[in-house]
């Protein structure tokens, strides 16, 4: 049965607050996330940005509770829609799963069911969270490719995954991912494993579809170019923390946390054959149990206080924060 | 000046088996290249995914049987050679490839990778090697230490360099890299681009540098290729190529790079369409279904690879009103 979850203030759709999920291995404990906060509007797109390992895509399993043994949340609140998703009971999280709160994965190969039928595929959200017929399901489900340029919509309900071309398959794993019309979508590196051309017809259709429903994304990604195009708030991570949070606009004019200013330097510009700069160095995973600043090594500005104490996120101008002490 | 390789009208089709009944289909994934590379010089080959791109890297290092066509080495055509006559060539070209996780044998140390080509190729005497193989890591910036070290010790860039230095070992004129940073975070991509620019200096080496990022493409490259469906559709200096395409596929690709820069709102429209199945490729200029530029004469006739100028070409009935469009 589908019981909505009532909406009851208007508020913020998604607050993170505080939220730590720890790794306890064999070869001891990763932070793989490190308190963290961070809120989205609807009809907002906030991006995670940060390099493999940085805990991005755990952060937004930690959202849906799924994050695999032998991780797990260890603190903190994650408020959607005035409820708090941590302390949900298993049965209600499933409703909210695939339902309001919905997601794409990078991969649409390994995502989709290679022996069931798209429309199949498809269908079965709508049957299971909406409680449709089977065929109210199908005759929903080709609407639903058409929406998200599909041509021939309705021939296509029987291919199976592995006849349709990577960027169709990405168009097949929204159209599940909105089949029930999620109030947020999280979007985890949507595009990485498509062509350029292709990629930006995607990212078309993902802030079109956004801007129609009102839904709220999360945008998880390593590309600054793709960010910068469709984020309205950006959020960099480094080892399990958020280094640096501002508006999409604020970030790319004043970065201002040595590793953003870093990442953004070293991309390839055309027009430009001068050696990059880099960040020396490589992300260390097994570093973010000290205390001081994670980014210290790394660092090509090291700060007076001798990053040994970890900085605090301090907001340097409205809606602009950054984790530095020379901020 | 005679080009250190120079492909002429080069071929390759393989036969995929078609449904039950019906005969093996053509897939002609390179169908007809011809290029140069002058020594010290590199060659970005840019294309999307199915194009041909890594095919033609294999053939001209012989990985892969040649249809038709020419691969010449300093004037001597290494399609006609015996695989024994063909071995004193391979010391010349070597190729880094995308995964660094795949193209190195977990079983083996650093060292014993390095050591490998050494030996076979009779390149130092035995009491020589580690010093050899020390100078290799050094060149590449590893510590003489990773030696006794295996590949899952290492991260992606630190594999990516083992790749380059075992390429090196050889004393190579032609590197033929395919794809050799798009598997790195990007603080790390900027690391290998600059080492690869450093020791093609200090080797004088020349690059077939395969890729199907054009902004990394245009930083690596001192000439561009262009690849779609298994032709060239245009080749030029990088730096003309990127200020004025003159093919529409050049032009989309271009203006498909998702750019680090939030003010650059309303950019042109991306490519409508799918790459076609090179199965199944369209008639006259394969480009035509998706280029805005199309007219009756590209339903109907291909457009050959023609000269504009001393140093460019281009394959399309229109080159002179693409890229007039551009903001």
């Amino acid at each position: 049965m589908y019981a909505p979850l009532k909406k009851t203030s208007t508020g913020p759709l998604l607050q993170v607050r505080g939220l730590k999920s720890y790794f306890f291995t064999r070869s001891g404990l990763v932070k793989a996330v490190d308190d963290i906060s961070f809120e989205i509007s609807a009809g907002e797109t906030l991006a995670l940005v940060g390099e493999s390992g940085c805990g991005k895509s755990i952060t937004s399993l930690s959202i849906l509770r799924l994050i695999p043994e032998p991780g797990r949340v260890v603190d903190g609140e994650i408020i959607f829609d005035d409820h708090d998703l941590l302390r949900m009971p298993p049965t209600e999280m499933r409703r909210v799963r695939g339902n309001q709160i919905s997601m794409i994965f990078q991969e649409p190969m390994t995502s989709l069911n290679p022996v069931l039928k798209i429309g199949e595929q498809i269908a079965e959200v709508l049957r299971l969270h909406r409680g449709m017929t089977n065929g109210e399901a199908l005759t929903q489900a080709a609407k639903l490719l058409t929406d998200v340029g599909i041509a021939a919509a309705e021939s296509r309900l029987h291919d199976f995954p592995h006849q349709l071309s990577g960027g169709q398959r990405q168009r097949v794993m929204i159209a599940m991912a909105l089949a029930c019309d999620p109030q947020l979508l999280i979007a985890d590196e949507p595009t990485t494993a498509l062509d350029v051309t292709i990629q930006a017809q995607i990212m078309e259709l993902l802030s079109k579809l956004a801007r129609d429903r009102q839904m709220a994304t999360l945008l998880i990604s390593h590309d600054l170019g793709v960010v910068a195009g469709n984020a309205d708030r950006v959020a960099v991570m480094y080892a399990g923390k958020i280094v640096e949070y501002a508006g999409v606009k604020q970030l790319f004019k004043n970065p201002t946390h040595p590793y953003t200013r870093g990442l953004l330097a070293c991309i390839p510009r055309l027009g430009n054959k001068d050696p990059l700069p880099t960040i020396q160095g490589q992300p260390d995973d097994k570093n973010n149990g000290a205390d001081g600043c994670a980014f210290l090594e790394r660092c090509s500005t090291p700060c007076s206080s001798g990053g040994s104490k970890i900085p605090h996120l301090q907001e340097i101008s409205p809606g602009h924060f950054v984790r530095c002490w020379r901020a | 000046m005679i080009p250190l390789l120079e492909i002429r009208d080069l071929a390759k089709t393989y036969r995929v088996p078609g449904k039950s009944g019906s005969k093996p289909a053509q897939l002609k994934a390179v169908n007809g290249v011809s290029l140069q590379i002058a020594p010290g010089e590199t060659l970005g080959l840019v294309g999307e995914s199915g194009c041909g791109k890594s095919t033609l890297g294999k053939l001209v290092l012989g990985l892969t049987p040649v249809d038709r066509g020419e691969v010449l080495y300093r004037g001597t055509d290494l399609v006609r050679l015996s695989a024994r006559q063909l071995r004193p060539y391979r010391r010349h070209m070597q190729m880094i490839f995308q995964d660094p996780f795949s193209s190195l044998n977990p079983r083996m140390t650093v060292g014993e990778t390095l050591a490998e080509p050494l030996i076979i190729h009779r390149l130092c005497a035995a009491t020589d090697r580690q010093s050899r193989i020390e100078e290799l890591l050094d060149q590449v910036g590893l510590d003489a230490a990773a030696a006794f070290r295996y590949p899952h010790e290492f991260s992606g860039g630190q594999r990516q360099r083992v790749s380059i230095a075992r390429a090196l070992a050889v004393e190579p004129e032609l590197i033929i890299a395919d794809e050799p940073v798009s598997a790195l975070d990007l603080s790390v991509q900027a690391q290998i681009l600059n080492l690869l620019r450093e020791i093609q200096t200090k080797n004088k080496l020349s690059y077939l540098f395969i890729a199907h990022d054009l902004a990394v493409i245009e930083h690596v490259s001192d000439r561009v290729a262009v690849m779609y469906l298994g032709k060239i559709v245009e080749t030029a200096p990088a730096d003309e190529l990127y200020r004025q395409p003159q093919h529409p596929y050049t032009e989309a690709l271009l203006n498909a790079i998702p750019q680090p820069d939030p003010s650059l709102a309303g950019r042109p429209a991306p490519l409508k369409g799918e790459i076609p199945s090179p199965l199944n490729p369209p008639s006259g200029c394969s480009f035509h279904p998706r280029c805005p530029y199309a007219s009756e004469i590209c339903h109907q006739q291909e457009p050959e690879l023609r000269h504009l100028g001393s140093n460019r070409q281009t394959a399309c009935h229109h080159s002179d009103k693409v890229g007039l469009k551009k903001p």
